[in-house]
């Protein structure tokens, strides 16, 4: 007995709850529909019908005009047939308003119904309808969003509205837009209960919506309230085969383009992340390599590459014998102390011979100037006859002849000799002579303090201007002072006669002072 | 077969063909059954745009005299205890009244534009008879058996008020009979 007792108890409240629950439901329902009409319909009363046989008639009441609802009475009548009345129920609404409801539970479709409101007999509302054109029915059941497998589409299915004999004449708008959006677009479908969105961006989360209504041909109605929305993702998009070949192509074509400008601009480029650092080694063959950079000893033993390059003697400051013939035209008011004697020794016969045949073969390139003529045109008067010097043989310049060897002397004072060697030539010289401004393209003559081999022989050792001839194979320059400018004139004692085709050549001496003393016979270091 | 799909485009697209057919003109009849609910659908939006046109004429388009209609009020609860024959039977009267009543009508009025209306939807009824055939249902005699009785009858004495209930009248108890016949039942699964 107390097991039934239990058993119907427990039943009762479980339809109890579920009634509640429907209840509650339909509550809701209710509510969204009344503010629906409220928006959509403007007679009154509002009227709409959910199913096959039901209206439900509202209207809304003021503040002020409310009463309770036995002040209004709703009559409604079919055609050709007598009136009836609805009992009508009070609600409150929102605003301090209040809701009257008339529902009816069987009702004739597709013949018309008057509906009559009176509030303590007076006509308040009056409105002639057809039921099954007021449908306004609940939203479609069970929304839900698949994949189709193709990109960019989804398919949305729900559950019609069940009502007989309106399947077919049921017509559904979808709305879908990209979740976050405000923007999106509406599709209208007719007696379905699934539709495919195509069009959407791939791996892009949509938000979908439905809501349902009547065609209108048979049946018509109000829109229903919109569905829950719904949440699904696109597939994720595949990288488009025609994208992804254009940009590989677009690509390949630039790195082409930009292989293309460094190679063209290579040269430029090298130049600018890895300098040259310009070496002597190509004009200096084996200097470096073989003999570490003694110049003395290469110069002993190389033989080819120089007489090869002529061309660049010029600039090379390859130490050789040099005669400098000094002649003194001045007065005995010159200071003798001033030209310091200097002991020319001369080289060993073989030295001479080999540097000679050295300088004779680098300087075929040599050519003369025509202003060099004329002190070499002297000497060669002077040597073919050597008459001793007078002053009327010689040049009206105070020209001055310097003979410079090469010499094995040791000690710093002949350095020292070397380096004042220009100061008192310049006092020496000193004239008021007007020069003609005749550069010698043998270059300036200048010192090097390092070539401890030379000597040089003023013509002022020899006051009676006997010039003693070294011998053959020697080579020696001629000085020209013309008071302003010094020329100098390579000259050869073997080849006088020949001096045009002479090979002689000129260095460049650089008169430098070094920071300290060089001893002699060590190599001397070239800077170029 | 082509010779059906010949037979219902003609249904739809030009109803003055079931005119000819019904002389017979020796064509097969149709045999698969109508359900498609779009050929109601036209003949309900051809109603209803005839009764738009007319509303509007002057003193009713110079037609004069009452017309016998059928009712057009449909209780689903009450429609559904009904079978398919009892329902076939209001559906084929009330079609036969409203032929009736557009013939007459069609006598009175002189206006080449209103003629042109009244013999489009008289053409319409004639077609809905087919349709209905093709559903097996049968078919009753002209005029209408007097055992229908008034019940299910009243009278109209417009023209408007006559498309009126002529229109309702094929938007319900025709549709719901069409949609629900037995024959398309099948098909509609």
């Amino acid at each position: 007995m107390t097991n039934d007792n239990l058993n119907k108890l427990l039943v009762f409240c479980v339809l109890f709850c579920a009634q509640k629950t429907s209840i509650v439901h339909g509550a809701q329902a209710l509510e969204t529909k009344v503010a629906l009409l409220l928006h959509a319909e403007p007679e009154n009363p509002k009227c709409f019908a959910e199913g096959m046989s039901d209206l439900t008639c509202f209207w809304e009441e003021d503040e002020e005009r409310t009463g309770s609802a036995d002040q209004y009475s709703f009559i409604y009548t079919y055609q050709n047939e007598n009136s009836s009345e609805c009992s009508i129920t009070a609600l409150p609404a929102a605003g301090g308003k209040r809701l009257y409801f008339c529902r009816l539970s069987q009702t004739q479709l597709f013949v018309p119904l008057d509906i009559r409101v009176f509030r303590d007999d007076l006509l308040i509302h009056n409105r002639s309808l057809f039921i099954e054109l007021v449908f306004l029915l609940d939203p479609p059941a069970n929304l839900t969003l698949t994949s189709t497998g193709t990109q960019g589409q989804l398919k949305a299915s729900w559950l019609p509205p069940s009502l007989k004999y309106m399947g077919d004449s049921m017509m559904y708008e979808v709305s879908y837009a990209m979740a976050g959006s405000h923007i999106g677009k509406v599709e209208e479908v007719q007696a379905s209960s699934e539709l495919i969105l195509r069009g959407l961006q791939s791996g892009t989360k949509y938000k979908v919506r439905i809501r349902v209504k009547l065609d209108g041909i048979s049946y018509s109605g109000y829109w229903s309230a919109w569905t829950d929305p719904v949440l699904m993702e696109t597939m994720p998009g595949d990288l488009d085969p025609l994208i992804v070949s254009l940009s590989l192509i677009i690509s390949l074509v630039l790195t082409l383009l930009s292989l293309l400008v460094l190679m063209s601009h290579r040269r430029f480029l090298l130049k600018k992340i890895w300098p040259i650092i310009p070496t002597p080694e190509s004009k200096f063959q084996g200097l470096f390599k073989v003999y570490g950079g003694d110049f003395q000893e290469w110069l002993g033993h190389s033989t080819g590459g120089l007489w090869l390059r002529p061309a660049y003697f010029y600039s090379e400051e390859f130490p050789a014998p040099l005669e400098v013939l000094s002649e003194v035209s001045l007065g005995p008011a010159l200071p003798s102390s001033a030209l310091p004697p200097k002991a020319s020794e001369a080289l060993g016969e073989e030295d001479e011979d080999e540097k000679l045949k050295r300088v004779d073969s680098a300087l075929e390139g040599w050519r003369e100037t025509p202003q060099e003529h004329w002190p070499m045109d002297q000497l060669r008067a002077i040597h073919q006859h050597p008459a001793p010097w007078t002053q009327s043989s010689l040049l009206e310049s105070h020209d001055a002849y310097v003979t410079l060897n090469a010499q094995n002397h040791s000690g710093e004072e002949l350095l020292d000799d070397i380096l004042e060697e220009t100061l008192p030539l310049q006092v020496l010289f000193a004239s008021g002579r007007t020069s003609s401004e005749s550069r010698s393209d043998l270059g300036s003559f200048q010192q090097s303090s390092g070539l401890g081999r030379l000597s040089s022989q003023s013509s002022f050792e020899y006051p009676n201007h006997t010039w003693p001839p070294k011998g053959p194979g020697y080579t020696y320059m001629a000085v020209a002072d013309s008071g302003v400018s010094m020329d100098y004139s390579p000259m050869s004692s073997s080849k006088i006669d020949d001096i045009g085709k002479g090979v002689i050549y000129t260095n460049e001496y650089k008169n430098e002072i070094p920071a300290h003393r060089r001893p002699i016979g060590t190599p001397i270091p070239f800077a170029f | 077969s082509k010779s059906e799909l010949d037979f219902i485009t003609h249904l739809i697209e030009k109803p003055s063909y079931w005119l000819e057919w019904w002389a017979g003109r020796g064509l097969p009849s149709p045999v698969r059954p109508i359900c498609d609910p779009r050929v109601l659908d036209r003949f309900i939006m051809e109603a209803r745009d005839t009764e738009t046109a007319l509303r509007g004429c002057k003193a009713g388009c110079g037609v004069t005299g009452t017309f016998v209609v059928p009712l057009t009020n449909v209780d689903f609860v009450v429609w559904e205890t009904k079978d398919t024959e009892e329902q076939a039977l209001e559906v084929q009267s009330g079609m036969s009244l409203f032929g009736q009543a557009l013939g007459a009508v069609r006598e009175s009025v002189s206006r080449v534009a209103v003629q042109i209306l009244i013999d489009n939807n008289k053409s319409n009824i004639h077609s809905l008879g087919q349709v209905l055939r093709s559903l097996h249902i049968q078919d009753l005699p002209l005029p209408p058996a007097p055992a229908v009785g008034d019940l299910v009858t009243r009278k109209v004495s417009s023209l408007s008020e006559l498309l009126h209930v002529h229109t309702n009248f094929l938007r319900g108890k025709v549709r719901l009979l069409l949609t629900n016949a037995p024959a398309c039942q099948q098909n509609s699964t």
